[in-house]
Parts: structure tokens; C-alpha cells; sequence
């Protein structure tokens, strides 16, 4: 079993706020790993590092073997480590097809060509099931549609792990379930997936292993059984027994 | 899909050969061909700041400083004896040089922080030159040698400048490089989390569009015989390109195309029946336009056609905006907060 990620001590301080405090967690090439943890536990904000979108306060952040702390947000992305945005943002101005080739003409995947990058958009909105949305307006799409759309234009860099920040929030149980089917499907490409989530259900039915933060500290890691049990955690939640809700 | 681009493409090759023609079809108007050779320079010059301005959404108030550079670096070499054809490329290179100089620091800046430096560079330019007079000539500017090309052969370098223009701004709207200009100035930090270099990006946008203004201020340097410090590097040709390419539409190829010629002919007129007054219009005619038409000419003209095919073709609903992309001409980083978008935490 090979590492696609290595995060070595990572703190990160915002002012006297520290969001993260000496997280140190490797990630194994195929997973899904979950990641869940409180509002404000620093969940986004280890995405943001290891996308290279902001720097660690201290510590190493390492994607197959490189040590990419540092790196800005699009090499560590033409290395195969693409992020989806919690908060969606799409290009609306441009349609859903060219939303998806700009992933496609750039990311991991190289320099993909006009016609080529455009197939392979047309390819990715059929796998994620938005084909029939492709001419629209992004800024046309429903929620579902644009998450969907976030997810696809970071498939299409070809990435070999994907990180996916809350890409059920905001979702019906019906968009959720198609959602959850998915990411078991991407997966099965044999993607590496950490996904920050708060719908438990979807993240102990999807993950192999699941990471809870807690005021930036890991304070569980392993099987969604054991943690959903772990006394640690269910603090955390303030007494809810995660599993259920 | 494609087509509409090829129809406009085939459209602007007519147009470029038919205007090459005027020389020969109607010959010895020499009215007509200065008029030719001021224009097709305007329509170079707001077509290569639309690279930067229109499609990567960086609006600059400093290009006159590359006219300004291409102009003295052509006046200056051909004083020592070179051709004036070597020394157009030679100016867009200084020009191109000196954009990498500047745009490395402020291109880092979010858009209206770069548009302020741009003025700062600009003006900065002016007066370093107006004080650099045993190069510059200072004040009382620089003669030319008065053996100059006929006025025919400047209509054709112009047009040629026009042309080139053209053809690159063209070539990187439909390329993968425009696409990353388009995404970076819709959301660069998405951009840049799908792998666009965005930085890279937008030096080498600069750096293209510098080189071909820079050409065209050789080229002015020569027909006029004359080089200025206060008219080439002047911050009223820099605001003309502004207006050039929003009269006409950013974020189009074609757009500052017609709005080089409607800025010329307003300008023409506004400078002789009232001249105390010309910049004021500039002024209202800007806000008129960022108002009511954000697109401009072009932005008018797509929603004409949309009208006309969503009259023909029933209700509009069923395709939306087909190949948006080359009809749209949207206000630079006017969506940086993009409604519709959800909050969470
Ligand atoms: N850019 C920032 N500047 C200051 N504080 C920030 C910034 N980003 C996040 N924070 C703070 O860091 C903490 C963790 O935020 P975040 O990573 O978004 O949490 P989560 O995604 O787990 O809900 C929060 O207290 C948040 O307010
Ligand atoms: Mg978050």
C-alpha cells in the first residue's frame, strides 16, 4: 500500500486563532478517507494547505514522495491533488462544458488541445451525469447540478487524489444518494478521495477510514465503526451518537 | 458550433483585403489614407489592449508608456541610420521588456489596486522622459529625418499592424491560453486550483499586448516625423484605449475593432467643434456605457441577434447562450462576488 499524502505536523496559526495544531496523518493511495469534525475544527483549512492555497504555520506537507509545502495552488494541481470548493465557484459566464475543459486543457492532464480537452470534458459531464446540461450557463444550474459541475471539472485535471469539500451540504436525500453513488463510482477509477462531510450517514457508508478534528487537532483516526464509538468524539458532538444523525 | 468564428474570421479577412485595395481603387486621396493609417494604428492598439484589459480582465491605464517606449526606441534607431521596418519589431521588444518590468510586481494585485498603479506607471514614464532630454530631446522633443516612405507604404504598415493584432488576439481567444485568461478573470482562484498559471498568464498577456502597442508607436514615431514625450507617452492615448475597447466591447476580438473607428470619428469631431470639452464627453460617454451597455457594441449587437433568434426560433429557453463565449463581453472582475453562490460555513 503506497502514500498519496503525508502531512507532517501541520499547524497553522491565523493570528492567535490556531486553526490547526500539529496534524500529522498519512493517506493511503485509494482510499476514501472522511474527515469530519465540528464547524471551525480546521477542516478547510488542511484542504487549503494541502492545495497549496495557503502556507502551514509549521510543518510539511508531502504528495507522493514530493514536498510540495509551498507549492502554489496550480503546481501542486498538475500534480494530480485537486480540491473542490465548499462553497461552489463556478465560471457562470461560461457554459458547462467549458467550465470542465478548462479543468481539462490544464490540471494534471497536461496540455490537452482544443478538440481533444473538449471531448474529454463531454466524457467527464456524461460520467458525472450533467450531459444534458452542458450548453447552459453554469450560473444557470441548480445547487445539485453545481456541485456536480465543481466535481467534474476537478476530474477532468485527472487528479490522482481528489479532496472534496462538502460536496453533499445542501443536498435532498434522493441528490444525496446519487451523490454518495458517485463518489464510490470516481473511486473505483481508482481516485484517492478525502472527503470533508457533515452528513454522517453518506461519510461512514463511503469511508474506509474516517479522521475527526476537533478544534485543529485530530483527536480520532480509524475504521467508521471505532470512531463512531469513540467517547472522544461523541464529546465532540456534544453527546449526539454521530452514527444517527 | 464553431461556425460563427469562422464566419467572423472569413468577414475580417474581406474586410482586411478590401481595405487593402482603397489605395489602389481610389488613388491618390491622400485625406484618405491618413485617416486610414491613424485608424488601423487605434484599432492595433485597443485590440492588443483588450488581450489584457478585455479578456484577462486587467484594465490598464499605463499603455502609453509601451507606445511611448516604441516610439523613442524606432526615432532613436533610425537617427543612427537603421530601417524603420527592423526598427518597429526593436520598439515592440523594449516595450514587451519594460511590460515584464512592471507587470511582475503589480500584476500580483487584485484589479482596481492594478489599474491605480498602471496610472502611477504611466505618468511616472512621462516625466522620467520629459527630464531625459539629451536622449528624449525633452521639452522641445526629437526630429526625425524628413526622408521619409510615401503615405501609401505607412496606410499598408499600418493596416499590416492592424492585421497582426488582429490575427493574435484571433488566435488566443480560441486557444487554451484564452481559455485561461477567461477563467482567471472570472475567478482566479479557481483558476488556479484547476491548474492555470495564472500569474504566468497574465505576464504573458501583458508582455504580447505590450509588443504590439509598442510596434505601432514606432510606426506613429516615423509617419510624423516627430516624437514628443507629452504625446507619446501622453495618459489621454492610454485612456483612449480604455475607451476604444469599452466603446466596442472587452472581452471581443471584433469589438475594439469597431470601436477604434467610432472612438476616431468622435474624437475627430469632438476636437474640432468643441476642444475644451472633448475630455468630458470621454467622461459621460464611459459612464453611458458602463451603465446601460457593459458589453458594448459588441455585447449590443449579441443581444440583437439573441432577440432576432429567439424571435424566430420560439421561446429562447431551449439554448440559452449559443457559444456564449465569443458574444459575451463581460465587465472585468464585476463578478468577483457572483450572486447565487450558497454561504456555509
Ligand atoms: N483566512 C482566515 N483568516 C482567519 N481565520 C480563518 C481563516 N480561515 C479560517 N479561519 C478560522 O480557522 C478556523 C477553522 O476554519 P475552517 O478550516 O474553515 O473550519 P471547518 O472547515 O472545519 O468548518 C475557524 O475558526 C475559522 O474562523
Ligand atoms: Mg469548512
Amino acid at each position: 500500500m503506497t502514500t498519496a499524502l503525508t502531512l507532517d505536523r501541520i499547524t497553522k496559526r491565523f493570528g492567535g486563532l490556531a486553526a490547526l495544531q500539529e496534524v500529522t496523518v498519512q493517506i493511503a493511495s485509494g482510499d476514501i478517507t472522511g474527515l469530519i469534525g465540528p464547524n471551525g475544527a480546521g477542516k478547510t483549512t488542511l484542504f487549503s494547505i494541502i492545495a497549496g492555497k495557503t502556507r502551514p504555520t509549521v510543518g510539511r506537507v508531502l504528495c507522493f514522495g514530493h514536498d510540495v509545502t509551498g507549492w502554489s495552488a496550480h503546481a501542486v494541481c498538475r500534480l494530480g491533488v485537486c480540491t473542490t470548493h465548499q462553497v461552489v465557484r463556478p465560471f457562470g459566464d461560461l457554459t458547462v462544458l467549458e467550465n470542465v475543459r478548462v479543468g481539462a486543457s490544464f490540471g494534471a492532464s497536461g496540455r490537452l488541445g482544443g478538440r481533444t480537452a473538449e471531448e474529454e470534458a463531454g466524457e467527464i459531464l456524461t460520467f458525472v451525469g450533467l450531459a444534458h446540461r452542458r450548453d447552459s450557463l453554469a450560473s444557470a444550474l441548480t445547487l445539485a447540478q453545481r456541485k456536480r459541475l465543481e466535481i467534474a471539472r476537478a476530474l477532468a485535471t485527472r487528479p490522482a487524489v481528489l479532496l472534496l469539500d462538502e460536496v453533499l451540504a445542501g443536498l435532498t436525500p434522493a441528490e444525496i444518494q446519487q451523490a454518495v453513488e458517485l463518489v464510490r463510482q470516481i473511486r473505483a477509477r481508482g481516485i484517492t478521495i478525502v472527503m470533508i462531510e457533515h452528513v454522517m450517514r453518506a461519510v461512514m457508508d463511503l469511508s474506509d477510514r474516517v479522521l475527526v478534528l476537533n478544534y485543529g487537532r485530530l483527536i480520532a483516526d480509524g475504521s467508521p465503526a471505532v470512531v463512531a464509538n469513540s467517547p472522544q468524539v461523541i464529546e465532540a458532538y456534544l453527546g449526539e451518537k454521530i452514527s444517527e444523525s | 458550433m464553431r461556425s460563427s468564428l469562422r464566419l467572423e474570421l472569413v468577414a475580417a479577412l474581406a474586410v482586411g483585403l478590401l481595405l487593402a485595395a482603397v489605395p489602389m481603387l481610389i488613388p491618390g486621396n491622400i485625406t484618405l489614407l491618413n485617416l486610414g493609417i491613424l485608424t488601423f494604428l487605434y484599432v492595433a492598439q485597443g485590440v492588443a489592449w483588450n488581450i489584457l484589459g478585455g479578456f484577462a480582465g486587467y484594465v490598464s491605464f499605463g499603455y502609453a508608456a509601451f507606445f511611448g517606449l516604441g516610439a523613442y526606441t524606432t526615432a532613436l534607431l533610425w537617427l543612427a541610420g537603421w530601417s524603420p521596418v527592423l526598427t518597429y519589431p526593436i520598439g515592440g521588444l523594449v516595450a514587451a521588456a519594460f511590460s515584464l518590468l512592471v507587470g511582475a510586481p503589480t500584476l500580483r494585485l487584485v484589479g482596481p489596486y492594478f489599474s491605480i498603479a498602471t496610472i502611477g506607471v504611466g505618468e511616472a514614464m512621462r516625466i522620467l522622459m520629459l527630464n531625459l532630454d539629451k536622449i528624449t530631446g525633452g521639452a522641445s522633443g526629437l526630429n526625425l529625418p524628413t526622408v521619409v516612405p510615401s503615405k501609401t507604404w505607412f496606410y499598408f504598415v499600418a493596416l499590416i499592424c492592424a492585421a497582426t493584432s488582429y490575427a493574435v488576439a484571433a488566435w488566443i481567444r480560441t486557444s487554451r491560453f484564452g481559455l485561461g485568461l477567461t477563467a482567471l478573470r472570472l475567478d482566479l482562484e479557481a483558476a488556479e486550483s484547476l491548474g492555470v498559471r495564472t500569474t504566468l498568464f497574465k505576464n504573458l498577456a501583458h508582455i504580447v499586448s505590450a509588443a504590439l502597442v509598442g510596434a505601432c508607436g514606432g510606426v506613429y514615431a516615423t509617419y510624423l516625423q516627430y516624437v514628443h514625450p507629452d504625446t507619446v507617452f501622453s495618459f489621454t492615448l492610454s485612456i483612449s484605449l480604455v475607451l476604444i475597447a469599452l466603446i466596442g466591447g472587452l472581452g471581443t476580438v471584433w469589438g475594439p475593432v469597431l470601436g477604434a473607428v467610432v472612438f476616431f470619428v468622435v474624437q475627430d469631431y469632438l476636437q474640432t467643434s468643441y476642444p475644451t470639452f472633448h475630455l468630458l464627453v470621454y467622461g459621460l460617454l464611459l459612464l453611458v456605457i458602463i451603465l446601460f451597455e457593459p458589453g458594448g457594441m459588441a455585447g449590443l449587437a449579441g443581444r440583437l441577434v439573441a432577440r432576432r433568434r429567439g424571435a424566430s426560433a420560439g421561446p429562447p429557453a431551449a439554448d440559452p447562450a449559443p457559444h456564449a463565449e465569443h458574444e459575451r463581453a463581460p465587465m472585468p472582475r464585476a463578478d468577483a462576488e457572483r450572486p447565487g453562490t450558497e454561504r456555509t460555513t
